[in-house]
């Protein structure tokens, strides 16, 4: 109750705070460029840096780096490749952030007129910016409609005429032939956009967002803009529209939201999935599990590859079986990406400790769960346990068959059984695409080793690593705890209270009705008898 | 319609929808138009609030014979009027499947994750050992305070947050960097009055010093990813990106001298 009154009360303290300031009047522009500069000073210096360069103390902890406004190269215009963004593209940047990057949105905690004059401050920093010159949008047609006819052209279009997949790949998960030697135009290696999770696109994931990048190009990238090519009569605006609405139909209709639960589907009559790719998996809805860089234990990992994995489980009653996908565009150790792996260490390694292990290093993943069923909330310390609660850990690898079992009472004390394993596992790495399926017996006779419980939550963490991209050991993606649940059948004992509360009401209900017409009959005797007496 | 709103049953079945539209949405959705922060509340707070809106609803209605017996009139004819058997019939049907169907969906076995009952500000020690140290929490002061220029800890304190924190807590110190959504708990926002606005500087260090593995096991410390900064930072560290975050989130320290002559502290 009371954190709602402070609640209200906040409305009120603002009601009055922005009364004052429309009783005050706009700002003039002298005001303007002080309040941008005190605005820029306190809350984008840290990564942009003082001289806007994009070397402030937080830069060197980020890939890509923060932007250099003297360079005035902005990604997401409304204008040609090539020209200025208008005072609107830079707003809009500031408002929403850059998804898919270190770049927050500003909208909900910086005033509007703050933000109106961080833009013109934004636009000091370089000269090529004039009061003369104006950019100017450009036009952009209205959105097509989409159909699969006009997703299979897109498709088409994509692989065969514009190129895409060049950088993206067949599937669009950033695995093109050219995507290891891609760099910004700071010379930092910079991924192709993975296109399958459109929620974290530079600029927006709607397809009028893709058209209008396609058409503008994000400049200081790789990516290029279109526009030649349909001056040049390669393809048409329409076809543009198609490509777009093709890369739309590569992420979910909704980004996915986030759920604590894994399902472990109860497969009673029909088999388990056998393999990786087995079609039944297709059956059963995944959980998108997000991931973030390791940063509690040094050295630290500020650049992971993998942000999140998709989990599907699924279970008979004897055997438990879990699929986890996820991008990643090469199978490591990949000699093309020795390049790609040695920039990424460079440029990631600010303060952090030894450094990373030379060789060649793998694709790996752990899927760990507390080494016993935890009685009441306390768990195993969500990073591979403690010596108090000891996990229980899968580990895969790209450059070794099988997997295998192990324990941890702490990260970097992982020790695996090599002998008396129970687990089994397949793995394919396809368009860009991991996917690794673990299959286990639910008991086993190794009493050191969880025994899966149907109908309770169970711990479940994941961990992956992209060994190309210069992780191993602490240097990886980590997520805190989530929990499988293995479906139980559902026992018809649960229908009984159902059933009992059914018949009491209605019970309950014929008395009351009853005993309420019973008196109306009575009352209504005497009423009715009273004038005959 | 005017007819109906006239009929104190009318009337309380519109303040309770009413009631119901400010719990569930109000409050998620109104505050946020005006920029401040807010989020839905959990069903069993709506529906204790909605009980308390039901008692003041049925104490306003039997507070006068007359309408009370107003208010009655509409429920004792669909149980007794020949006219309205339909009604009644249907409703002696309706109401024991709403019933089932409510006790099935309390009884069915769910998919879910189990609630953590977690206190988000624990009670703190006496005295922590820091890199060899022994500081007695109850009576430490932030030394910067007292010593050297503020702008100096301030800008530290902001190398210190920039190099370190802002993956989780973010550029705006809300909780929102771009891995607070791995995390569970979410990061804490510093913006929230409700953190370290409420908390004493000493308190703070501790908290940041000792990360989640330092918390009390009625904090859930085997959830939080905060990491144990003094593992990373030096004790001055520490104490500048302190300053860094009241000045940045425009909050002041909570100190013991506003507790009205409290004063002394063991």
């Amino acid at each position: 109750m009371m954190a709602v009154m402070t609640r209200w009360w906040a409305v009120a303290v603002w009601f009055a705070a922005a009364s004052a300031a429309l009783a005050s009047g706009s700002l003039s522009a002298q005001d303007g460029d002080a309040l941008g500069q005190v605005t820029y000073e306190r809350w984008c210096a840290g990564c942009h840096g003082l001289d806007g360069t994009g070397d402030g103390p937080g830069a060197g902890y980020m890939l890509p780096r923060p932007r250099d406004f003297t360079q005035a190269l902005y990604q997401i215009r409304t204008t040609a490749s090539g020209d200025l963004p208008t005072d609107d593209d830079i707003l809009a940047i500031i408002d929403r952030g850059m998804p898919g990057t270190t770049m927050p949105g500003w909208e909900a905690l910086l005033s509007n007129d703050e933000r109106e004059a961080l833009v013109q401050y934004l636009k000091t920093f370089s000269r090529f910016f004039s009061a003369d010159e104006i950019p100017q949008p450009l036009e952009f047609s209205r959105a097509t409609r989409s159909n699969a006819d006009v997703l299979a052209e897109g498709e088409r279009l994509f692989r065969e005429v514009a190129d895409c997949a060049a950088c993206h790949g067949d599937g669009g998960r950033g695995d093109g032939e050219s995507s290891p030697a891609l760099v910004d135009d700071g010379d930092f290696p910079i991924p192709a956009a993975d296109l399958t999770e459109n929620w974290l696109f530079n600029g927006g994931g709607e397809a009028e967002d893709i058209y209008r990048r396609l058409l503008t190009g994000l400049d200081g990238t790789p990516m290029p803009s279109l526009a030649d090519v349909i001056t040049a009569g390669v393809i048409t605006d329409e076809q543009l529209w198609a490509i777009a609405h093709y890369v739309r139909s590569l992420s979910p209709d909704n980004p996915p939201g986030i759920t604590e639960v894994v399902r472990g589907v109860l497969f009673e009559d029909a088999p388990l999935p056998s393999s990786v790719d087995d079609e039944a998996w297709d059956e059963i809805e995944g959980a998108y599990l997000p991931l973030a860089g390791q940063i509690i234990v040094m050295p630290r990992w500020f650049h992971p590859r993998v942000d999140g994995v998709w989990v599907q489980a699924a279970h008979d009653g004897e055997t438990v079986a879990v699929r986890v996908s996820w991008s990643d565009p090469n199978n490591s150790p990949d000699p093309e990406w020795a390049d790609w792996k040695s920039q990424v260490i460079a440029l990631m390694q600010p303060k952090e400790g030894d450094p990373p292990d030379e060789g060649p290093t793998p694709d790996q993943l752990v899927v760990q769960f507390p080494m016993q069923m935890p009685e009441g909330m306390e768990r195993p310390f969500f990073l591979r346990g403690d010596n108090r609660r000891p996990v229980y850990i899968w580990q895969w690898q790209s450059d070794r068959d099988g997997a295998l079992e192990g324990e941890a009472r702490g990260i970097g004390t992982e020790a695996f059984l090599s002998g008396g394993q129970d687990l089994t596992v397949d793995a394919s790495h396809a368009d860009g695409q991991w996917q690794v399926m673990f299959t286990r017996p639910l008991v086993t006779e190794d009493e050191n080793d969880l025994d899966f419980v149907i109908g309770e939550a169970i711990p479940m963490a994941l961990f992956a690593w992209d060994g190309d991209n210069g992780e191993s050991g602490t240097r990886g993606a980590v997520s805190s705890w989530y929990f499988l649940f293995l479906e139980e059948a559902t026992p018809a004992t649960v229908f009984v209270a159902p059933a009992l509360a059914m018949i009491l009401t209605a019970a309950l209900g014929f008395l009351v009705v009853g005993r309420a017409q019973k008196r109306e009959r009575q009352s209504g005797k005497i009423k009715s008898e009273t004038p005959n007496s | 319609m005017g007819k109906y709103l006239k009929h104190p049953l009318g009337q309380a079945g519109v303040v309770l929808f009413l009631a119901y539209l400010l719990f569930d949405f109000g409050i998620a959705y109104i505050p946020p138009l005006f920029g401040i922060a807010s989020a839905p509340i959990p069903n069993s707070v709506l529906l204790q609030y909605l009980i308390t809106v039901s008692v003041g609803i049925l104490i306003w209605v039997s507070d006068n014979e007359a309408r009370w017996a107003e208010f009655k009139e509409p429920m004792h004819r669909v149980m007794v009027d020949p006219d309205l058997k339909t009604a009644r019939n249907s409703l002696m049907v309706l109401i024991p499947i709403l019933v089932a169907l409510m006790t099935f969906s309390q009884v069915r076995p769910t998919v879910a994750a189990p609630t953590t009952l977690r206190s988000i500000h624990p009670a703190p020690p006496g005295r922590i050992d820091f890199q060899g140290t022994t500081l007695e929490l109850g009576s430490l002061q932030n030394p910067l305070r007292s010593r050297g220029s503020m702008e100096e800890h301030y800008e530290e304190g902001k190398r210190v947050y920039y190099e370190n924190c802002i993956a989780c807590h973010g550029d705006g110190l809300d909780g929102q960097g771009h891995y607070a959504h791995a995390f569970s708990p979410v990061p804490v926002s510093f913006q929230d009055i409700g953190t370290i606005a409420q908390l004493t500087e000493s308190y703070v260090f501790w908290r940041v010093a000792k990360g989640g593995p330092g918390l009390p096991n009625e904090g859930a410390p085997w959830n939080s990813a905060m990491p144990a900064w003094e593992d990373f930072l030096t004790q001055d560290e520490i104490w500048s990106v302190i300053i860094f975050l009241y000045e940045q989130a425009g909050h002041e320290p909570r100190t013991f001298e506003e507790e009205g002559g409290e004063g002394e502290v063991e």
